[in-house]
């Protein structure tokens, strides 16, 4: 049955030992062996040695087709040429620097000439830092306290956007959050006038990606509703649009679903992996933000701005997003029909270009960690409890591959796990 | 970061129900209850939780309620009964006066053994039995713990209330196993592996097990080497792992 090559990590565990040693937990955060869900660890690489195009290559030597996309940011392929030119040539001229590079005003122009609802836009580096300041500048605008937040949110890892079980975070620091499930526009609404005058914000994604369970799009005039009411009750409405944003509409996801947020947060895949993110907001919130003190070091740095005029560029050229979905679509297509002649349910949810995948056939999610990590081991990176990526690198060869792959995978969970069919 | 109540349900059902365990494992503790007329001490907690530990034919069970008990331990709040715990108070019985010699006797003992368990010294964990005994007892009260944080502890209950339906497995490989049922966000712990879990976490061995429990090692790391398993529900397995950070807070 085995086509494929089984991969083996015996350089990645080196690393990971030598790792433990000097940095806490080895890998931490969402690219590590625990948040990361690599069940089991013995199917995952953890350390990368090079990437290009939709593949990146551990430090043993295997290639992966990459459906996370270093969670997000390759939406153009790894080590784009068009990007990668640009950021080169202004690093030959200049990156951090006293006074910041003219290439920040031409990036924030380009940012609001192609954002539906910026009037102006604050960089940073990380999508954290913009969801932290939308959050606060929402505050400064409104002199409220309040926020609400979608169950099963993630925001970044300020306090703020934390919970209260969360390790080193008070009581204190969430007491001003509230919590509202998705799609839940009567619950908002009661929400709301229990809190009357106390809100400052509503800050969801586009639509709920979150993590373990299956991705949901918005209900028809969902986003109408929520826009209505925090326009009539003052709330600042905030998409945070870091991890879907640039794969379902360039002028922002709130674009994409048919309303105007007020504040609109990106990051990921601004630059195609240079450091940048990005706060773009309407008029009214301009100066709410001007007056904040909200800055960092390298923040204004000039490579990652040049590198993001030239991919924002390149995917407003490509009308890159259609392109992505349309990519997505096809690949989740034949995973969902491999898995089905197979005899798994494996249910795709979310939109094609940010596509989360379950197998149903049990209510533990152990036959999906087992055929995620048959994947794995055998070059397909997907992650198994977080939605996945796709890039324009991405080619109709290695969607077949990854077809082909995902199906050998099917045969050999179902070969282990018979008590399961 | 703590409160006395949930401290009060920990102290009764996570610490002195491990009696249950350590007669059943330890032939010293069960000699010590084997020859003597059955005998149950309830220990009722005001705004607090109540139960019963019974000791009969060498073996130790506890229950929920003070009805049937020989000699009744009342406690005007989950602070004196914390005490009692930590040595500060000495209860007064308001019933079964006759049996005081087995509270200040057989069951001073089989308290101070589980105290020799709980705390161990590095000495005594040499010995490869104590090892084993302890590193048991110090998991069971971990995992009923978890499910009194997860009941009453403030922060433990917004963790609980994220928890699907269902069972979640912990145990030890070659070692002990419990369920963490969680029904609507309540949790009980049963001391045995479920039939049908929906997710599992395993550590590998005693020794890692130990040493995590006395923080001799890094839980992350550890999974990243392999030595802690998780399968199925992983979202229920992070909540419960938020309650088991709190674990420490509780019976540090």
């Amino acid at each position: 049955m085995a086509n494929f090559k089984i991969n083996q990590y015996d350089k990645s565990r080196e690393l990971f030992a030598r790792a433990t040693k000097v940095i806490p937990s080895g890998v931490y955060g969402h690219l590590g062996p625990a948040e990361g869900n690599f069940i089991p660890v013995s199917a995952w690489p953890f350390f990368s040695e090079k990437a290009k195009g939709t593949y990146f290559w551990d430090v043993d030597g295997n290639r992966f087709i990459d459906y996370m996309c270093a969670y997000g940011p390759n939406i153009m392929g790894y080590n784009d040429p068009d990007v990668d030119k640009a950021a080169m040539a202004q690093a030959k001229l200049e990156n951090c620097t006293t006074s910041p590079s003219y290439k920040m005003v031409e990036l924030a122009e380009l940012m609001v000439d192609t954002v539906n609802t910026a009037d102006w836009a604050f960089f940073a580096k990380n999508g954290n830092d913009v969801t932290t300041l939308a959050i606060m500048a929402a505050r400064n605008a409104t002199h409220k306290k309040k926020i609400i937040f979608v169950n099963g949110f993630y925001h970044g890892v300020s306090a703020v956007v934390q919970k209260i079980d969360y390790p080193g975070i008070l009581p204190e620091d969430v007491a001003n959050n509230l919590y509202v499930d998705w799609n839940d526009f009567d619950a908002l609404e009661k929400l709301v006038a229990e809190n009357d005058g106390e809100i400052a914000a509503f800050i969801s994604t586009p639509y709920l990606h979150g993590n373990y369970f299956d991705n949901v799009l918005p209900a028809d005039g969902y986003w109408q509703k929520v826009r209505n009411l925090c326009t009539e009750k003052g709330i600042v409405l905030i998409v945070d649009d870091v991890r879907a944003g640039f794969r379902l509409d360039t002028a922002g996801s709130d674009h994409y679903y048919g309303f105007e947020a007020d504040m609109i947060c990106f990051c990921k895949a601004i630059a195609n992996g240079w450091n940048v993110s990005c706060l773009c907001g309407k008029d009214f919130l301009r100066d709410a933000v001007a007056g904040m003190s909200y800055t960092g070091s390298y923040w204004m740095s000039a490579v990652p701005f040049a590198a993001g005029i030239a991919n924002i560029t390149k995917m407003r050229e490509l009308n890159l997003p259609s392109i992505l979905l349309d990519k997505g679509k096809k690949l989740c297509d034949g995973l969902k029909e491999a898995g089905k002649n197979n005899g798994f349910d494996l249910v795709v949810s979310g939109e094609p270009s940010l596509f989360y995948l379950r197998i149903a056939n049990d209510d533990t999610m152990m036959l999906h960690q087992a055929w995620i990590a048959e994947c794995v081991k055998r070059g397909v990176f997907f992650a198994g409890h977080h939605n996945h990526f796709i890039n324009y690198a991405l080619s109709d060869a290695d969607i077949k591959e990854t077809l082909e792959i995902a199906d050998e995978a099917f045969k050999v969970v179902k070969k282990e796990h018979p008590e399961a069919f | 970061m703590t409160d006395a109540k949930t401290l009060a349900y920990i102290n009764m059902y996570a610490v002195l129900g491990s009696l249950e365990n350590l007669c059943e494992l330890d032939p010293k503790a069960s000699a010590l209850v084997s020859d003597i007329k059955p005998i149950s001490i309830g220990f009722e907690v005001k705004d607090g939780p109540c139960a019963t530990i019974t000791f009969k034919n060498g073996r130790c069970r506890m229950e929920q309620g003070v009805n049937e008990c020989d000699v009744k331990l009342p406690f005007s709040s989950c602070e004196k009964f914390n005490g009692l715990i930590d040595g500060t108070v000495t209860p007064i019985p308001s019933k079964g006066f006759l049996h005081i010699k087995f509270l200040l006797d057989k069951f001073t003992k089989l308290t101070d053994m589980l105290s020799a368990y709980m705390r161990p010294s590095e000495e005594d964990l040499k010995d490869e039995e104590f090892f084993n005994l302890s590193t048991t007892l110090l998991f069971y009260t971990i995992t009923v713990a978890i499910s009194q944080i997860g009941n009453h502890d403030e922060i433990g209950k917004f963790s609980a209330s994220h928890i699907i339906d269902g069972d979640v497995k912990m145990s030890i490989k070659g070692g002990p196993a419990s369920t963490i049922h969680c029904k609507n966000g309540h949790l009980v712990t049963i001391k045995k592996a479920p039939e049908n879990p929906r997710s599992i976490m395993e550590f590998g061995s005693m020794q890692l097990a130990n040493d995590l429990f006395n923080g001799k090692v890094s839980a992350m790391a550890q999974i990243g080497e392999g030595t802690i398993g998780m399968f199925g529900m992983i979202n229920m397995i992070d909540n419960v792992n938020r309650i088991l950070d709190r674990v420490g807070l509780y019976l540090a």
